[in-house]
């Protein structure tokens, strides 16, 4: 499903990724693990299509098409979603408002009649009660004053409601409590299906206790130095990156 | 200031020698040509106009405009359900497309009846030319004392003390410039059509209306005229007016508008203006609280493209205690347009806790677009709460960016973002078919006037 091949990117003449290889099937979850300033953020961004990052060799398939010539929005519409790690404020644009236009936005571009109000809202509410999500932030403006936990749970309400082919959570655990927690993971698994992938960006085992991954990855100085299964999370719980130091200087 | 030699002045002098000097307000009119003549336009090192450029106006010879012609249904496209009405065009009365109020008096300038003539009497231009307005340094408004000498018709409004007023009162000044104002030298018409509409509403102890003006043109595509309006505002003690100013003149209009609201004790006075046309445009307010408790709400939206220039220019004096002033204006800036924003508030000694907030924002949509913004406070009393701010951005490229990962298009985002902006303005139109209109008109203007919309 998603293919990235010996990916480089920098930002303002830094180099951030030195050489991504990832395959991610139909199906399977991948959880990526590394820790801060490795490069995680920045993979996510660049699947999703933010300008801001230059990509200087590799590629990026999505279905075997090329990420590279598609917009942000055409991403989308391709089944491509990133749960951000730090939610965008969007002040005057309300919650249920903006769900409504992405969704039909989507379906419009996939050659699906739009969804009218009532049919959406319907969907609405189905979806924010799987995800735990209270109906007073769907008429509050985006994330905007948004507890931290709520901006998570909302981008995850956002995920349910699009129904994504390939869904990339960035830290998506950060920041919540255990209950919030249980309920992130409840909706991913929920949406857990043999046509659709997930991309688990964390830092922490906890979270992979819930959603358990079919394959860890462990990202370091813009790499992936190692690959494996799900025990790779708990090997890293124990000791930490220290012991990859050598397949940095390796690779 | 210039001088009365100015011979920028001896057409609009001329004006005012063609026509009678009769009527209830002969002797203000007078006064008003003498004020102009005095003072003459402003020069270009007048603070309050060197960033605005006259000279496209000024160098046109003015010519009143014709008498209102109007194809049946013309005012139509402009008028809003549930309203009492009254349609002018070209400044003049046109009673087929009007249906005045009941139970006030409403009349038609040039046609004042026995009660309306003392209302004239007592309030017309008493106070707009400058003599009562402000402070002494406030010199006399060059373009109300224009209006004041050669308005031909318009509007008074007297709300009776104590009535409420159910509906609100649209006013269409609809501009309908004859086709033949040929072109001069510097793309500047020879010849120019200009009116002076004019709108006074007297609002009595306690009395509460709504007036809508409405500033458009028959044919958008119209060229080259100049609508001079003037709006005087007395509101009685506990009264409660509300004013919307809907600027949507032709794309080559010139618009140089003049309001002036005097609030006596606990009265609210709360305007919003917007400006979505013209191409020289400038509102200039000037709002007077003068007894004790007055509250006004001065909300602005200006939304430009192209080489749009729109200043707004506030004053707000704050003559009494607990007096309290909420100016919100918000620009959206496209192409090469300008804005400028020049928002006073003069706190006067006798104005202890007086609340006066200021708030101008501005979100610019290209690299060429030019917002200024100018807060000036004079406070001469110690004890008062006076704020001010102002901004000047661009649009949120993570918010965009953020819209678009989910699907949206560049244009929708796009569109979506501008219209978060504005709303906090619009929004707080309760009449419904005018907040209807306003959206359209944003998203008109937002596809209208947009050049780069390249996605990613
Ligand atoms: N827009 C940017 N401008 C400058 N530097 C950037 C930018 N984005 C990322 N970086 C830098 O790139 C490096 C990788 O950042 P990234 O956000 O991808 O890390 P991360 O692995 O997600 O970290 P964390 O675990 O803290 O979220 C960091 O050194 C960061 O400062
Ligand atoms: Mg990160």
């Amino acid at each position: 499903m998603l293919r990235v091949t010996d990916l480089h990117a920098k930002v303002e003449e830094q180099e951030i990724l030195k050489g991504v290889d990832l395959e991610v099937g139909a199906g399977e979850v991948h959880a990526v693990m590394g820790p801060n300033g490795s490069g995680k953020s920045t993979l996510a961004q660049v699947l999703a299509g933010k300008e801001d990052y230059e990509i200087t060799a590799g590629s990026l398939e999505l279905d075997g098409e090329d990420l590279q010539e598609m917009a942000p929005e055409e991403r989308a519409h391709a089944g491509l979603f990133l749960a951000f790690q730090y939610p965008v404020e969007i002040p005057g644009v309300g919650n249920s408002y903006f769900l409504k236009a992405a969704v039909n936005a989507n379906r419009k571009a996939r050659g699906e009649p739009e969804l009218d109000a009532m049919d959406f809202l319907k969907l609405l509410r189905e979806r924010a009660t799987l995800v735990d999500v209270d109906e007073a932030l769907l008429r509050r403006p985006v994330n905007d004053g948004f507890s931290g936990g709520e901006k998570k749970r909302n981008e995850i309400l956002q995920m349910a409601v699009l129904e994504p082919r390939l869904a990339v959570l960035d830290e998506t655990d950060s920041g919540l409590d255990i209950d919030a927690l249980k309920t992130v993971a409840a909706g991913v698994n929920a949406l857990r299906a043999e046509n659709r992938a997930f991309v688990v960006i964390t830092h922490y085992q906890r979270l992979l206790n819930y959603i358990v991954p079919d394959h860890v990855h462990v990202l370091l100085d813009g790499r992936i130095v190692r690959s494996g299964g799900s025990e790779l999370a708990h090997e890293l719980e124990e000791k930490g990156y220290g012991g990859f130091d050598g397949a940095r200087a390796e690779a | 200031m210039t001088s009365g030699a100015d011979n920028r002045t001896g057409p609009y002098l001329e004006l005012f020698a063609g026509r009678g000097a009769g009527g209830p307000v002969a002797a203000r009119r007078q006064q008003a040509i003498e004020r102009f003549e005095a003072a003459g336009f402003p020069g270009s090192r007048d603070e309050e106009w060197r960033q605005t450029n006259l000279g496209p106006i000024l160098r046109a010879r003015p010519v009143p405009a014709a008498g209102g012609a109007l194809g049946e249904g013309g005012a139509l496209p402009f008028l809003y359900p549930d309203c009492d009405r009254m349609v002018f065009v070209n400044g003049r009365y046109a009673p087929a497309a009007s249906s005045p109020p009941e139970g006030v008096t409403a009349f038609s300038l040039a046609d004042p009846e026995g009660a309306g003539s003392e209302l004239l009497a007592e309030h017309l231009g008493a106070s707009v030319d400058g003599r009562a307005s402000c402070s002494a340094d406030a010199g006399v408004h060059p373009f109300a004392a224009l209006n004041t000498a050669l308005f031909e018709d318009g509007v008074a409004l007297g709300i009776p003390a104590g009535t409420a007023l159910e509906r609100p009162i649209q006013v269409l000044w609809l501009s309908a410039p004859s086709a033949d104002a040929a072109a001069g030298d510097n793309g500047a018409p020879a010849s120019i059509e200009v009116s002076f509409p004019r709108l006074l509403v007297v609002a009595g102890e306690n009395s509460q209306a709504a007036v809508i003006e409405t500033f458009a043109a028959a044919d958008p595509a119209a060229g080259g005229y100049f609508v001079c309006p003037a709006a005087e505002f007395v509101c009685g003690a506990g009264s409660v007016v509300r004013h919307t100013r809907l600027q949507a003149d032709a794309a080559g209009a010139f618009h140089l508008g003049f309001q002036h609201a005097r609030l006596d004790r606990a009265a609210a006075f709360e305007s919003s203006s917007l400006a979505f046309g013209g191409a020289l445009v400038r509102n200039d307010t000037v709002a007077l609280l003068d007894g004790e408790g007055a509250d006004c709400t001065l909300d602005g939206l200006y939304v430009l493209a192209g080489s749009q220039f729109t200043g707004n220019h506030m004053r707000v004096e704050h003559r009494q205690p607990h007096t309290t002033s909420h100016q919100l204006y918000k620009g959206v800036l496209d192409g090469q347009a300008r804005s400028v924003f020049n928002g006073r508030i003069y706190v006067h000694q006798a104005a202890q806790k007086t609340d006066a907030k200021q708030t101008n924002r501005n979100l610019l949509l290209s690299k060429a677009a030019l917002a200024n913004s100018n807060p000036q406070l004079e406070i001469f009393a110690d004890d008062v709460r006076c704020t001010h701010g102002s901004t000047i951005g661009r649009l949120d490229e993570e918010a965009l960016f953020y819209l678009r990962a989910r699907g949206i298009g560049f244009e929708e985002a796009h569109g979506m973002l501008v219209h978060a902006f504005a709303r906090e303005v619009t929004d707080k139109a309760t009449f419904e078919p005018l907040r209807r209109d306003l959206e359209a008109r944003l998203f008109a203007s937002l596809n209208g006037g947009r050049s780069n919309g390249q996605g990613g």
